[in-house]
This record gives C-alpha cells, sequence and structure tokens, in this order.
C-alpha cells in the first residue's frame, strides 16, 4: 500500500510538470483509478489532494511549465522520504509535507521553492491568474458586442416602427384627398409601368420616406406630380438629428401647365427664409425677379410672408381676394408657391462654367407645404392640408385665366430676351472657344491624312487642294472685312 | 369649394402618362446617403478584414443597415444584399480569427 502511495506523488509531479502531453496525463488517472479500487477510504485525502493539484495545474500553466526538467529529480528523492516519515498515515499530509521541507537543504534540491509553494497553496488561497478573457466562459466581458448587438437590435425595431408611421401617414394624406383628386382628374395614380392609362388608385412609393402620385386629365394643366416628402422616421440616425433641429413633413405638388395654359410671368410667395433660399436657387426666380422679397403686408398677407415677382402687375393679378384669404388662413403650414413660365429648376453647377445651351424651360406651378406638428404628426393632421389642395385646384383654373395686359406683355418679352442675350454673352466666348478647337481638328485631321498618304503623286495633289481651300477662306474674309467697311461708310 | 361646380373639369383624352423625372439633370435632387453609406460600409468591412479590427466590422455592419433604410426603391436589392453580406462576414472573420471580445477605446 505504501508503494502505491509512492506511485501517486510522482505521479502528481510528473502532472504538474507536464501538462501538455495527454497520452501521460491520460496514464496517470488510470493508475490512480486502479490504486482507488484498492481502498477508498486511503484514497480520499490524495483524491482531494489530487483536485487541488489539477486545479493548480489548469489555472497556472506557465509557470508551471518552466520547471519541468528539476521536478523527475526530486521526485527519487520525495519517494524515498515518503518511506521514512510515511508511518503517521496521510491524515495530516501538510504538516508532514512542511517537516519534510524543512529537513532539506536549500543547496541540494533545486526547484524546492516552487514545491513549498504548491503545498503552501493548498492552505493558502488560491493563487488564481487572470484567464485570458476568451477563455472564461463569462457574458460580462463581451459587454461591448452585447452593446452593438442592441444597437443593431434597436436601429431595426426603428426601422419598422418609422417606415409603418410614414405609411400611416401617406394613406391618411390620401384617404382625405382622394375625393378631390378624382372628382378634378381622370387619371388618378400612375406609375407609368402598364400598358393602359388606367388609374392605380393608390400612392407610388418610391421610398420609405418618399411617395409619388401622378394625376393627370384635366383642363387647364398637363398633369399635377403630388410628393409626399416625409422625414426619414425609418432611419434612426435622422431621428436623432431630428432631436437638434427640428423639421417637418412636406407635401410637395408640382403643376406642370401646356403652353397655352399659362402667359409669361414668374412670381413667387412663401416664407422669408423660404423666399431667400429660393431666390439664390432658383434658375428662373434668380435670372427675372431682381428686386430683393418684398414683405407680404402690403397685399394684405401676414408680415412673415414675402412676395418675389417679376412686376408688380403680376403680384396684382395672382393677389386676388380668394387667394389672399387662403394665404392668410393658412400661412403657417405655406412654405412656398412658385408660378413660372420658364421653370427650369434649380441652378446646375457645372464644371466647365456656364452650360452651352439654355436649360429646358417649362411652365409650372410649383407649391410645397408643411405639414403641420414639425415631424410629430399624426394622421389626423392631414385633413387640415385638404383646403391647401383646393387652393392648388383654384389656382390652376386661374392662371389660365390670368392675361397680362399689352404693356406687361410687352415687358415680359423684353425680359426673356435681355436674359437669353446675357445668356449667350456669357457663352460666346466659350462657343468661340469650342468652334476654334473644332476647326483645328479638322485641319489636323486633314494634315494627317496627307502625311499617311503614301503615294507621292497624291501627296502633292492633297496638298495642293488644302492650300487652295486656304486661299479661297482669307478672300472670303477679306471681302467681308470689305462690305463691312463699305456698310460702315 | 371645386373651381366649377357646373362642368366636369376631366378629361380623358388630355391624360399624359407619369415619366419619372430623370437624375441626370438635377443631380442636386438626389439623396446621396445610401451611396456614400455603402461605399463607408464597404471601407470599413475591408478594413476589419485585413487589419483585424472589430470594431470597424461592427461600424461596417451599421453603415450597410443605414444604406439599406435610405436607399430608393428602384435600387436594386443585389448590391444591398451584398454589402450586408459582406459587412456581416468582416464580423464573423473578426471573431473566429481573434475570439476575444472587443476592448472600448477609452
Amino acid at each position: 500500500m505504501r508503494s502505491a502511495y509512492l506511485l501517486l506523488v510522482p505521479t502528481l509531479l510528473l502532472l504538474l510538470a507536464l501538462p501538455a502531453s495527454r497520452g501521460r496525463y491520460n496514464d496517470d488517472f488510470d493508475d490512480g483509478e486502479d490504486l482507488a479500487d484498492f481502498d477508498d477510504n486511503d484514497f480520499a485525502e490524495f483524491e482531494d489532494m489530487n483536485d487541488d493539484l489539477t486545479a493548480e495545474t489548469e489555472t497556472a500553466p506557465p509557470p508551471r511549465v518552466s520547471s519541468p526538467s528539476s521536478q523527475p529529480e526530486e521526485d527519487e528523492d520525495e519517494a524515498t522520504v515518503e518511506l521514512e516519515d510515511g508511518q503517521d498515515g496521510f491524515e495530516d499530509s501538510e504538516t508532514q509535507d512542511q517537516d519534510m521541507y524543512s529537513k532539506y537543504d536549500q543547496e541540494e534540491f533545486e526547484g524546492i521553492g516552487d514545491m513549498e509553494k504548491t503545498s503552501h497553496s493548498m492552505k493558502d488561497p488560491l493563487i488564481i491568474h487572470t484567464v485570458p478573457a476568451h477563455l472564461q466562459n463569462s457574458w460580462e466581458s463581451y459587454y461591448m458586442e452585447i452593446l452593438m448587438v442592441t444597437g443593431l437590435l434597436s436601429y431595426i425595431m426603428n426601422y419598422i416602427i418609422g417606415k409603418n408611421k410614414n405609411s400611416r401617414l401617406a394613406q391618411a394624406w390620401f384617404n382625405s384627398h382622394r375625393e378631390l383628386l378624382e372628382s378634378n382628374f381622370a387619371l388618378v395614380g400612375d406609375d407609368g409601368t402598364s400598358k393602359e392609362p388606367v388609374s392605380t388608385g393608390k400612392l407610388n412609393q418610391e421610398n420609405e420616406h418618399i411617395y409619388n402620385l401622378w394625376c393627370s386629365g384635366r383642363v387647364c394643366c398637363e398633369g399635377m406630380l403630388i410628393q409626399l416628402k416625409f422625414l426619414k422616421r425609418q432611419d434612426l440616425l435622422n431621428t436623432v438629428t431630428r432631436m437638434m433641429r427640428p423639421a417637418s413633413d412636406q407635401v410637395q405638388i408640382k403643376v406642370t401647365l401646356n403652353d397655352e395654359d399659362m402667359d409669361t410671368f414668374v412670381f413667387a410667395v412663401g416664407s422669408k427664409k423660404a423666399m431667400a433660399r429660393l431666390q439664390k436657387e432658383m434658375q428662373d426666380l434668380s435670372e427675372f425677379c431682381n428686386d430683393k422679397p418684398k414683405s407680404g403686408a402690403k397685399y394684405g398677407l401676414p408680415d412673415s410672408m414675402a412676395i418675389l415677382s417679376e412686376m408688380g402687375e403680376v403680384t396684382d393679378g395672382v393677389m386676388d381676394n380668394k387667394m389672399v384669404h387662403y394665404i392668410t388662413n393658412h400661412a403657417d403650414k405655406i412654405e412656398s408657391i412658385h408660378f413660372s413660365d420658364q421653370f427650369s429648376g434649380p441652378k446646375i453647377m457645372q464644371e466647365e462654367g456656364q452650360p452651352l445651351k439654355l436649360p429646358e424651360t417649362k411652365k409650372t406651378l410649383l407649391f410645397t407645404f408643411n405639414v403641420p406638428g414639425y415631424g410629430n404628426t399624426s394622421p389626423k393632421d392631414m385633413d387640415s392640408l385638404l383646403p391647401l389642395t383646393n387652393m392648388v385646384i383654384y389656382s390652376i383654373d386661374k392662371v389660365k385665366k390670368l392675361r397680362l395686359n399689352r404693356e406687361g406683355k410687352q415687358k415680359a418679352d423684353r425680359n426673356r430676351a435681355r436674359v437669353e442675350e446675357n445668356f449667350l454673352k456669357q457663352t460666346h466666348a466659350q462657343r468661340q472657344e469650342a468652334a476654334q478647337t473644332r476647326r483645328e481638328e479638322k485641319k489636323r485631321a486633314e494634315k494627317e491624312r496627307i502625311m499617311n498618304e503614301e503615294d507621292p503623286e497624291r501627296q502633292r495633289r492633297l496638298e495642293e487642294a488644302a492650300q487652295r481651300r486656304e486661299q479661297k477662306k482669307i478672300e472670303k474674309k477679306q471681302m467681308k472685312m470689305k462690305q463691312i467697311k463699305v456698310k460702315a461708310m | 369649394m371645386a373651381t366649377n361646380s357646373f362642368a366636369d373639369p376631366r378629361r380623358q383624352n388630355k391624360i399624359l402618362r407619369y415619366k419619372p423625372p430623370s437624375t441626370e439633370t438635377n443631380p442636386t435632387l438626389e439623396d446621396p446617403t445610401p451611396d456614400y453609406m455603402n461605399l463607408l460600409g464597404m471601407i470599413f468591412s475591408m478594413c476589419g478584414l485585413m487589419l483585424k479590427l472589430k470594431w470597424c466590422a461592427w461600424i461596417a455592419v451599421y453603415c450597410s443597415f443605414i444604406s439599406f433604410a435610405n436607399s430608393r426603391s428602384s435600387e436594386d436589392t443585389k448590391q444591398m444584399m451584398s454589402s450586408f453580406m459582406l459587412s456581416i462576414s468582416a464580423v464573423v472573420m473578426s471573431y473566429l480569427q481573434n475570439p476575444q471580445p472587443m476592448s472600448p477605446p477609452w
């Protein structure tokens, strides 16, 4: 039995020394189990010791690895010591060990301090070294990841909630306006894809926050495009930015007119800020309405409204009683109203200076309304926009009837001619350059052709032809100069 | 409040089909957010994969989510899905290579 004990201690030491070698580990365990079969009671202490020691191994693999070589040497010495003092039994194994070690010469045995440590650690609290975080089995160390995933989940939740809210608002708007639109337009709702122009009767969703509706088939206009530009409620980032800078949903109505439906004038009315911004941004407003926005108070509008107009007559014509009434009652909801026969959208910033030709214009009425509530709108608020849509319909009919008198017409025509001239002048230099480069290209191409011609005869002939052409050109120019001189005289 | 209470203003013969406004003429009206976020997402996920930075990969996931939320319905879903998959693969690869939890930068 004592020999069994003898075997165990060195195997334990070996365990400590070589934790990596699994095979030997298994063997040691097997031995231990076989021995256990013999006498359970005697091995009770050993089992405890075994567990303690193995726990030590797990928690402190690195320090153990450093002294593998010295260990086997001591095993035999230890074994002999055990033999001598082992009669006491192992109830008091700890004290016995202490006695054992104190007998030994420090010089004789290397690394015996380590052994002391292991024995002491049985009595002292276990020195638990910090395990690298991923070997721990606690979720707490992954708190950053949990934070990230929570953030993602909240983003997804916000997306779903925002999308639904926008969709409900759009539907509410459409429900309240459906009757008005259907009584005024033959085609309500078209996405341009179906073969037959049949009313789809529903909004066209462009985005999670933009809904379109195209109405057509009415006197006085080509068509009306209504854009419900809601806030980006589906995007959490946007929601957060909106907390700092409140904005509101917008309804933008763009009515395109035929040429005969509208006389030539440019006019805009709206909030002061919007007018200042539009005057800088919009191509036509910046060209035709050169004066600063006038306060609307002169025409009976609230002070917060400003007017941009091509000429006074236009303002008088547009601002009749009914319009003034509409605008005054709903001044908080109106962002801008823009009537123009030269509408071409915002100014385009081109890299090569001015574009070479005038942008295309279309006779347009553009209305931008703010939905009340500054973002915290509910579907009920959509009903309050109904009178504004009525105003739109009224304006369409009105603009058809509005005609400038002779003076006004002349002024308007002069204005347009002036704008066109300015434009041509500005691009004159550019157009000249473009023509010049084109001419040079042609010459170069011809020269190359002549050079590439292998036959010398043909080469000479081509050269002569080119020379003759040059002469002709020079003569023509001279003739022109002479003509001009004669005219001047 | 209808303008012509007598005559029906609708004209069937005047119907014009809807033409989606071309975005080439006015590029300023387009919202550039989904494109930027897509690009950012790809850059971050590549950074996360190559440099084995976990926070890059997580930011890439966020970017692709934001890009998806802001995207237009006319944009094809393939691009969206590809950026999504790329960012998720960046996160997974970063964790497979280095299972340690992410350490906060502070």
